[in-house]
């Protein structure tokens, strides 16, 4: 009785108080992007998945807030469509495999060629060094000394290391996705 | 759902159609709803149908535009709406060839496919299939899988049907479906197993033997869908076709008997199927043929419509193959020429005009012409070739049915239509001397509005042809001269030209239509006034030697053999003038004539290229071939080896002003042998001179490759007949039969016998069309022509059409002014036929034959070389 009450509840929050919020996932292939919406969504983790061919679109609901996640494809040949979906939306999340080094470069040089799109001006950016479970893996300070990252002045940007495997960090993600919904922003 | 309807509801309220003036740019701007957030389904769906009607009307995006439009388009996968969705993807299906990187819903839609939602998966399979490619099949392939035999009967069909739209860009992926389909093909849903099938059979298609095995299984458990059992039968026939089985064992062959067996199969459809099936095969015997029949001619009296078409075209179809099996039919067809459904009737009376009497002829034209308005041009088409094959059959009808097409092409109709009457009646002309003249008067009257610039530029020229040997020429001026005044440029030029035929043919008009072609070179286009120009010049010049080489007998030169002799001259030193002699004479390419012509044939005309543009293509390649000039002629390839052998070999003949080019087609039949530096040995007659051999490095087995010889010709040309005895010398190496890779780099001689080959007159005759030939005949009667003439005896043939086709076999010649037909009942016959000996020799023959104990034959020739004229006589004898 008590839980039907309460979702009643629920319910007519979310009519007056209901949030909406659009966020576009990138980075490399096999950084984690797919895995990282399962987790949030679910907080389910599952150790093999298959590439993203294209894109996936997920709506995920976090209290009031709804967040419509538009993961796509790391794979060099939608690279050049991540703007399309990048145009518009209340933040960026860039993805990183912090525990392989070698590709951070390649990483870097994605992640400043899109924000340099004069039609993703003051887009939020949250950079997410995955993986840091693993040995050898950067922490917050090494990835935005590699990623470059104080060089980008005209718009918000975070970054944080996470696990998703380990659901390390995950909670402080969620939290500054939400205060960057609609209200919040704008 | 609701969306749906509503829009529905408004459609009713304004008649008008919502989507009449759309415009494109506006329409692509809309598209920036889809990033809207919260998507406006009912909206979205509007805009989405505007595009798809855009699309098929037949608006072109570009590809920018497109993928700018799919890219939207792809924004609303966050909508749960289930119209939408299936709109989505009807975009996505449109859009797939024309925008950029559609892979991007890859992901999307084989979520799709295999999600909860069943409204989707069908769809989404088949949206999948139009953005995938084979390098992206492999992503897929595990789903497509799964899908095949799902047990939702429409999401197997989708993959069973997408499965086999990309066996065509994909098929070896493809091909490891086969056990998916095999067990799609147990499926209980009749479609799933149609299609399943279908896939199959597409599989295994190019392994006869695994056809056969899956037939034969197919054939031995009952299939239980009936398209299944349809194609079944087609798969079967196929078969019975390639094997090429003899009637009378085909009728114990196991897939006979089961086309047969399904002749009492429950499903109309699967009766009709068998019915068509076998009255089609190759070789039957009219036993096996009458309960096929019968099947059709129940059919006949079925009230229901479908199967009374069917039938009644089946009939229709084989009227010619089997004409006393359809006769038999002949009182059902009278029964359904009154049949309310016009196609039906047509078809019933078209059938009978094939099959029936002369006496019944002018009954059915009646009967047609009543409602001959009513039918289709499709239809109408069928109506004018069954009177197309009339006329042949039964010449003496020709008023009945000239009148009829006469009034049908006063009628409406489209260009297809108004041509094929149009082709009737130049056949009805060229093939009967008495309807000549009606025929073209209706030509002329139907010229007089003619929207169709290529008929009435065709019906111009066959006017200046025909036109001034009819009784009175002076009649067919005033039709001509009319089309000057009131065409448009590409018919007056045609126009100008025929009034110029009537001028160098007809003395007594010359002056009047000179006075014609002075009007017409005040005409405002350039073409018209040259011509009108060009005629005049040579009309005032009183020659007729001139009328006729450049009016009457224009040189109908092969184009793509002069444009490559031109631009050889070009690329040559310049100093000696071009010689258009020597570029050959277009090769007169005959329709083949068959059967087929009283069928609904719709097979578009490719253009004819001769063998000799073809082969001059293939020549140009082989080195030092220059040096020989252009090709005169080509001939048809011979057989040098049994068509079962260890070898095959085949012959092409080109022949040169000088020289012979032996072309050899060889093809090695054993698996296990690699043939290397293949080339023919000839021996050589005396006079006969050998120039090069050019061998085939390497003959792998099943591949044809070819050898060429290279000979000169004798220089007196009467002993250029000749017989040539040839064998096949090379090298073997054993080899793998399944790489084809050679075992070792031994190898050793060896040597196979061919048949000898021949040389004859034909071979070095082209053949060509005098379309007047009295009047070159007659210029032919001067000083560089000479003459020969002999007598003979033909005692091996007994009627004048045998010995006209003999003689113009041997000799190579084109007959003209029909000629070469025999008219019925007559003893005294005459051949004039005409031809260019290798070098550019013309060559007339004129031919007496006489019908006494056998037929006797006089044989006139007239060429401008003394040896070739002896060389033609005497190769009759």
């Amino acid at each position: 009785m008590l839980a039907l009450i309460n979702r009643i509840l629920d319910w007519f929050k979310s009519i007056f108080w209901k949030e909406e919020m659009e966020l576009t996932l990138v980075g490399l292939q096999f950084s984690g992007k797919t895995t990282f919406v399962n987790v949030i969504a679910s907080g389910q983790f599952a150790e093999d998945m298959i590439p993203t061919v294209g894109f996936n679109m997920r709506k995920i609901t976090k209290g009031n807030v709804t967040i419509k996640v538009w993961d796509i494809g790391g794979q060099p040949r939608f690279r050049s469509m991540w703007e399309r979906y990048c145009r518009g939306v209340n933040a960026i999340v860039y993805m990183v495999d912090a525990a392989d080094l070698d590709k951070l470069e390649a990483s870097r040089n994605e992640l400043h060629s899109l924000l340099d799109k004069p039609q993703l001006n003051g887009i939020p950016v949250l950079v997410l060094g995955n993986k840091r479970d693993l040995p050898g893996a950067l922490d917050e300070t090494g990835l935005i000394e590699r990623m470059n990252l104080s060089s980008i002045q005209d718009r918000e940007i975070c970054c944080y290391s996470i696990s998703c495997k380990e659901k390390d960090n995950i909670d402080i993600t969620l939290q500054w996705l939400i205060q960057h919904s609609k209200s919040q922003s704008r | 759902m609701g969306s749906f309807r509503r829009d529905k509801d408004e459609e009713e309220d304004g008649p008008t159609n919502a989507y009449q003036n759309l415009e494109k740019t506006s329409v692509l701007q809309e598209t920036r709803t889809f990033n809207e957030t919260p998507v406006n389904a009912r909206k979205c769906i509007h805009i989405l149908t505007k595009i798809l009607y855009l699309i098929n009307q037949g608006e072109v995006l570009v590809a920018r535009e497109a993928t700018d439009c799919f890219f939207a388009m792809t924004k609303l996968f966050q909508s749960k709406d289930v119209v939408l969705r299936r709109m989505v993807y009807l975009g996505i299906k449109e859009l797939s060839s024309i925008a950029e990187d559609v892979i991007i819903v890859t992901s999307s839609l084989t979520k799709d496919m295999t999600g909860k939602e069943d409204l989707y998966r069908a769809a989404a399979i088949r949206a999948l299939c139009s953005i995938t490619d084979h390098t992206m099949l492999q992503a897929v392939e595990r789903y497509m899988k799964q899908c095949i035999v799902d047990k939702n009967a429409a999401v197997s069909c989708a993959a069973l049907v997408s499965s086999l739209r990309l066996a065509s860009t994909a098929g070896d992926v493809v091909k490891r479906w086969a056990n998916e389909a095999q067990e799609a093909m147990n499926s209980d849903n009749i479609m799933v197993q149609y299609h399943a099938l279908g896939l199959l059979y597409h599989i295994r298609k190019s392994d006869r033997l695994a056809v056969s095995k899956l037939v034969n299984k197919l054939t031995r458990g009952s299939l239980k869908s009936p398209y299944a059992v349809c194609m079944l039968i087609r798969i079967a026939c196929k078969l019975i076709e390639e094997e090429d089985v003899p009637a009378e064992e085909l009728a114990d062959s196991p897939l006979y008997s089961f086309i047969e067996s399904c002749l009492r199969h429950k499903s109309e459809m699967v009766i009709y199927e068998a019915a068509h099936a076998i009255v089609n095969l190759k070789n039957t015997n009219p036993r096996m043929l009458s309960p096929a029949f019968s099947i059709l001619q129940l059919f006949c009296g079925s009230p229901k419509a479908t199967l009374r078409f069917a039938a009644v075209r089946t009939l229709n179809k084989v009227a010619m193959t089997h004409p006393a099996a359809v006769t038999t039919c002949n009182l059902d067809l009278e029964g359904l020429i009154t049949d309310s459904n016009r196609s039906v009737a047509t078809l019933a009376i078209t059938t009978l005009l094939k099959t029936g009497a002369e006496s019944s002829v002018e009954r059915l034209m009646k009967q047609i012409s009543t409602f001959v308005a009513e039918i289709s041009d499709e239809f109408k088409v069928v109506v004018v070739q069954a009177i197309c094959a009339l006329c042949a059959k039964y010449p003496r009808k020709h008023t009945v049915l000239m009148n009829f097409l006469s009034g049908m092409l006063r009628e409406e109709g489209g260009l297809e239509y108004k041509t094929s009457i149009v082709d009737t009646i130049i056949t009805i002309i060229e093939e009967n001397v008495d309807a000549k003249e009606s025929g073209l008067s209706h030509l002329c009257e139907f010229i007089e509005d003619c929207e169709h610039v290529s008929l009435a530029v065709r019906i111009l020229h066959l006017l200046g042809k025909e036109g001034p040997f009819a009784a009175t020429p002076s009649k067919y001026i005033r039709f001509i001269y009319n089309r000057v005044i009131l065409e448009s440029p590409i018919v007056r030029a045609a126009a100008v030209t025929a009034l110029a035929q009537f001028g160098a043919s007809c003395p007594a008009l010359l002056a009047n239509i000179l006075v014609l072609l002075g009007r017409c070179q005040m005409d405002p286009d350039d073409e018209v006034r040259d011509r009108a120009t060009y005629y005049l010049c040579i009309l005032n010049s009183a020659k007729p030697e001139l009328y006729k080489n450049y009016i009457i007998e224009r040189e109908n030169c092969s184009l793509a053999l002069l444009e490559k002799a031109l631009s050889d001259h070009l690329n040559g030193d310049l100093e000696s003038h071009f010689d258009i002699s020597i570029v050959p004479k277009a090769a007169i390419v005959k329709p083949e004539i068959n059967n087929d012509v009283m069928m609904v044939t719709s097979a578009p005309r490719a253009p004819k290229i001769t063998r000799e543009e073809e082969s001059a293509a293939r020549l140009a390649q082989l080195p030092g071939i220059q040096v020989l000039g252009p090709i005169h002629r080509s001939t048809s390839p011979i057989q040098l080896t049994e068509s079962e052998t260890e070898y095959t070999v085949q012959c092409i003949k080109h022949i040169f002003a000088q020289h012979v080019v032996f072309q050899f087609d060889c093809l090695n039949t054993l698996s296990d042998q690699f043939l290397e530096n293949v080339r023919v040995d000839l021996t050589l007659p005396e006079g006969y001179t050998a120039r090069a051999v050019i061998p085939c490095p390497k003959l792998p087995y099943n591949e044809l490759q070819t050898t060429f010889v290279i000979v000169e010709f004798p220089p007196d040309a009467s002993s250029s007949i000749a017989t040539f005895g040839a064998t096949l010398r090379f090298v073997v190496k054993d080899c793998d039969p399944n790489t084809g890779e050679p075992d070792s780099e031994e190898g050793y001689d060896d040597e196979y016998m061919l048949e000898d080959l021949e040389i004859t007159v034909a071979d070095q005759i082209q053949k060509t069309k005098k379309n007047n030939f009295q009047v070159a005949w007659d210029a032919a009667d001067s000083e560089e022509w000479l003459q020969a003439e002999d007598t003979f005896v033909l005692s091996a043939v007994s009627n004048l059409q045998d010995a006209v086709n003999t003689i113009i076999k041997i000799l190579g010649l084109g007959a003209a002014n029909l000629s070469e037909k025999v008219p019925e009942g007559t003893h005294l016959h005459t051949v004039l036929c005409s031809g260019a000996f290798r070098g550019g020799v013309e060559v007339l023959v004129r031919a007496k034959l006489a019908l006494s104990e056998g037929v006797t034959l006089n044989l006139t020739v007239r060429s401008t070389d003394q040896d070739v004229a002896e060389l033609i006589t005497a190769a009759i004898g």
